[in-house]
């Protein structure tokens, strides 16, 4: 038998930037996305994020699904799919969106960039090609999926913008955030978008898969003077987290994939209010979000100030510095260590009496030791989510 | 302009039965019916249905039997044909080649079926509870149903729960040896649907069905013109204005409430209620327009299963029609569909949307004519019938039992021309298939019970709502109860 044709042993996809990802993954650790192998750790996670924090980190994010949005009615189903409105969106600038189901709860964040009034395109991190085909009925659109006919590296951390300027990139300080444009980066046309997960000064770079390399090796063509480096997913993890930003079926389940109705989370409870525009005519979800509004959410993911230094990873919070009588009122669904900010940082859900931002909770860390578990009972302070937020992030002209 | 209290989309029965029920309650109505004439799939019905007692009550409908007795054939290729006769809902065999165990058992499986179809019988008339609603109502009915089911007793209520989920070949063969016997209850069970007799749920259809019609092989003769003239009568007296030739372009909303509707030649009727008689699909899809539906609920429409699969023949013949081997007084239902494993294997092509080679049919004769309704005959999209070769088919079984076919006219109506004449997406008589998951308040879909939809002020009367097909009426009348409930 043909060893090819059996699926289980057929490898995971390799992405355009593969030769050279694999070249710098000492540690070849991978994970999986979106059927596609990425580095986890090229050789040690932390020097990554420092990378990202210091000057800049090169991260491949071409599993992203990518979905083309054509037609005349393109504008109007996309005000249809989201809870924010569009109607005003400008051609080269990028949304920010959720689209919740008929019972008002999230199925997935994406950005939302505007190519033209009729030509748009939506990156996510989950597949969504049913639900947007499904949302189109009746409107004149055709969607299409394009996630292996485009490139992309996310390019974050202060020193990107002083990198791209030095590869020659004209203007590029000029772009503003959630902008995007076409450019010339070493004689290759690229599409670049200053947006990102990082809460920092940074960029993402879409160009065709046969220009991968190319793209890739000019980025560390200044590495003598500015240490570039190739960032895994463990270390963007840790930049996210600090920036507050949330990840389906991480700190919440895509209502599209829980199978426990309970699991679902609306965007009130995901702090993503501001996203939803009750005022527009019609979305998917509206009824529902209106009814969501009026009674307020029940819990709510907030950001945590945790005591100590140990990371507080799942663990479950309480209501009381007394462990013996403490009732559980919530969950962290992500923690760490944050090297630059030097505290201990978490987020997670906590009940309605507690999302006040001062408010006190508790939180019981299982912290490993040598084959062992101290449980640490740390105090946490319920902060603002968004731990990391530098100013350079939005400055115009950007950092050079 | 005139503004009206409730408009009516579609003069079908269930539009002219809600139409006359809202009148007598002092509403301003108005019906507006696509063809010439009022009363849709109805004149296509082969007619032997039966209108709910509390329509004729409610409506003041007064419909004769024309006859007391009623005769249902079952046709054999080699013409040993089985005839039952039916007098005033009382089966016995006329003639068969079947020995006496099998007709004894045959009637008590049909007794057995009559007696779980009047249990379920009790839920027909009524709104279906909504699951969840946190009413006390539907809470209230909820437990009355499964009272009613434990009320059979612990045999009849393990029975019933039983083959509630089964397929009727299974049933049969377990208990019937004769293969016309239960040819002729498969017959029963998947016409109008699209089952087979080995498909799950084939039983609960044949109970459904006798529920509705409150007899398993569907004879109460009635005059159908009669009844939709009657209705119409009805509305007339009760002011209702029916305009005609006239279709709905569009239901027009704002903020998820109805405002009126707009007709093709643009003209637009103000009204905050609604009803709508076409089918689920036609109403959502079309008049009121995905746009403004939810995705999780378009989803459920498109899902919703409503592929008709009998086509309906007409022929003329020459000189009077003669049944081999039957006595003409004895003229009644004839059914062709000798065995499980022939409408099985005519079932087998419908899955691939073929039409069978070798079809079954029901038919009526009268003098010279004959009316048949054919299966399987698929719903196509984006395809059409040999119809040629589809009546060259059922003429080659017809000519099996008719000495001389010498055909003056012929006719077929498919799922495809019936989609088109009566505006009924997938040609399907009960706008939907009646199983299990779209059945009672499930019907035509979670989130569409209870005759409302999710649009303020629009409302549905079809038979794609509860208690589905059939010429009952109920759809409409539960409907009409509907809006003046909400209107109040």
């Amino acid at each position: 038998m043909n060893k090819e044709k059996i699926s289980y042993k057929k490898p995971l996809l390799e992405t355009p930037f593969h030769k050279r990802t694999s070249e710098h993954c000492y540690a070849n650790d991978w994970y999986r996305w979106a059927g596609y192998k990425v580095a986890k750790e090229y050789s040690s996670t932390e020097l990554e994020y420092t990378s990202m924090r210091n000057t800049a980190g090169v991260i491949d994010i071409t599993p992203m699904h990518k979905y083309e949005i054509k037609g005349k009615d393109a504008k109007k189903f996309i005000n249809k799919l989201i809870t924010k409105n569009i109607t005003n969106i400008q051609s080269n600038q990028v949304a920010y969106g959720i689209w919740c189901n008929e019972d008002g709860m999230v199925i997935d964040d994406g950005t939302i960039f505007c190519l033209n009034e009729n030509h748009y395109r939506i990156f996510c991190a989950e597949r969504n090609l049913n639900w947007f085909c499904d949302t189109a009925t009746g409107f004149n659109v055709t969607i299409e999926d394009i996630s292996s006919s485009i490139a992309a590296l996310a390019f974050q951390g202060p020193l990107s913008c002083k990198i791209l300027n030095l590869l020659k990139v004209e203007n590029i300080e000029n772009l503003k955030p959630f902008h995007f444009d076409n450019y010339k980066l070493e004689n290759q046309n690229v599409t670049i978008s200053r947006t990102g997960f990082s809460g920092d000064l940074g960029y993402e770079i879409w160009c065709d898969p046969s220009q991968a390399i190319d793209v890739w090796d000019s980025l560390f063509k200044f590495n003598r003077d500015y240490k570039v480096l190739a960032a895994g997913m463990n270390s963007l993890e840790m930049v996210r987290i600090e920036a507050g930003f949330i990840q389906p079926n991480a700190d919440f389940m895509s209502a599209e994939q829980a199978l426990r109705p309970n699991r679902m989370r609306n965007p009130y409870e995901l702090g993503l209010g501001w996203l939803v525009n009750l005022d527009k005519e019609y979305f998917t979800g509206k009824q529902a979000l209106i009814r969501h509004k009026e009674k307020g959410p029940e819990k709510k993911l907030v950001g945590l100030d945790v005591e100590g230094d140990k990371p507080a990873v799942g663990s479950v919070l309480y209501d009381n510095s007394k462990k013996n009588i403490a009732k559980e009122i919530g969950i962290v669904t992500a923690a760490m260590w944050s090297p630059v900010l030097k505290s201990n940082i978490a987020i997670g859900f906590v009940n309605k009496e507690y999302y006040k931002l001062g408010s006190n909770v508790y939180a019981e860390i299982y912290h490993p030791e040598e084959l062992d578990y101290r449980k640490i009972w740390a105090e946490c302070k319920v902060v603002k989510k968004q731990f990391f937020n530098n100013p350079r992030r939005n400055a115009i002209p950007a950092f050079i | 302009m005139k503004k009206f209290d409730v408009i009516i989309i579609g003069g079908g029965h269930n539009g002219l039965v809600a139409s006359s029920y809202l009148a007598k309650k002092g509403k301003k109505v108005l019906v507006i019916e696509k063809n010439e004439h009022v009363g849709g799939l109805a004149e296509y019905a082969n007619s032997l249905s039966c209108i709910s007692p509390i329509i004729k009550k409610e409506l003041n409908i007064n419909i004769p039997n024309i006859k007391d007795t009623d005769y249902i054939i079952s046709l054999e290729d080699n013409q040993n044909h089985t005839i039952l006769e039916d007098k005033n809902g009382k089966l016995s065999f006329v003639k068969t080649n079947a020995d006496e165990d099998d007709q004894k058992t045959f009637l008590s499986i049909i007794n057995n079926y009559k007696l779980f179809s009047k249990t379920l019988g009790s839920f027909m008339h009524q709104k279906p509870p909504r699951v969840k609603s946190g009413k006390r109502s539907d809470l209230f009915q909820l437990m009355s149903m499964g009272w009613k089911i434990r009320k059979l007793g612990k045999k009849n209520m393990r029975e019933l729960l039983r083959v509630i989920g089964l397929n009727i070949a299974d049933d049969l063969e377990d208990n019937l040896n004769n293969d016309n016997l239960k040819g002729l209850l498969s017959h029963e069970s998947v016409l109008g649907s699209n089952l087979g007799p080995r498909s799950p749920g084939s039983i609960l259809t044949l109970l459904y069905k006798q529920a509705i019609n409150d007899n398993i092989f569907n004879l109460k003769k009635i005059e159908v013109t009669n009844y939709i003239n009657q209705l119409e009568d009805c509305c007339k007296k009760n002011t209702v204005e029916i305009i005609k030739s006239s279709e709905v372009r569009k239901i027009v909303t704002k903020n998820n409430s109805v405002t009126g509707i707009q007709l093709n030649n643009n003209e637009v009727i103000e009204s905050a209620c609604v009803m709508s008689n076409a089918d689920p699909k036609t109403t959502y899809l079309n008049l009121l327009g995905a746009e403004i539906l939810d995705t999780d609920f378009i989803r459920r429409i498109k899902n919703f299963r409503n592929k008709g699969n009998v086509a309906k023949l007409e022929l003329v013949l020459e000189n009077e029609i003669n049944i081999k081997n039957i006595d003409k007084k004895m003229y009644g239902k004839f059914i062709y569909a000798p065995n499980i494993k022939y409408i099985e294997h005519a079932f087998n092509a419908n899955k691939y949307n073929h039409y069978s080679k070798n079809p079954c049919l029901e038919f009526y004769v009268n003098d010279n004519t004959l009316s048949a309704n054919i299966y399987y005959v698929p719903y196509l999209i984006n395809a059409s019938h040999q119809e040629n070769e589809i009546i060259e088919k059922c003429v080659a079984v017809l000519s099996k039992f008719i000495p001389d076919m010498n055909i003056r006219k012929q006719e077929l109506i498919t799922p495809n021309q019936m989609e088109e004449k009566y505006n009924i997406s997938g040609g399907h008589w009960h706008h939907g298939d009646l199983e299990i998951d779209q059945l009672l308040m499930m019907r035509p879909f979670y989130g569409s019970s209870q005759y409302s939809t999710p649009v303020n002020g629009l409302y549905l009367c079809s038979a794609g709502t509860h208690p589905g097909g059939g010429l009952t009426g109920i759809n409409g009348l539960n409907a009409a109860k509907k809006i003046v409930e909400d209107l109040k």
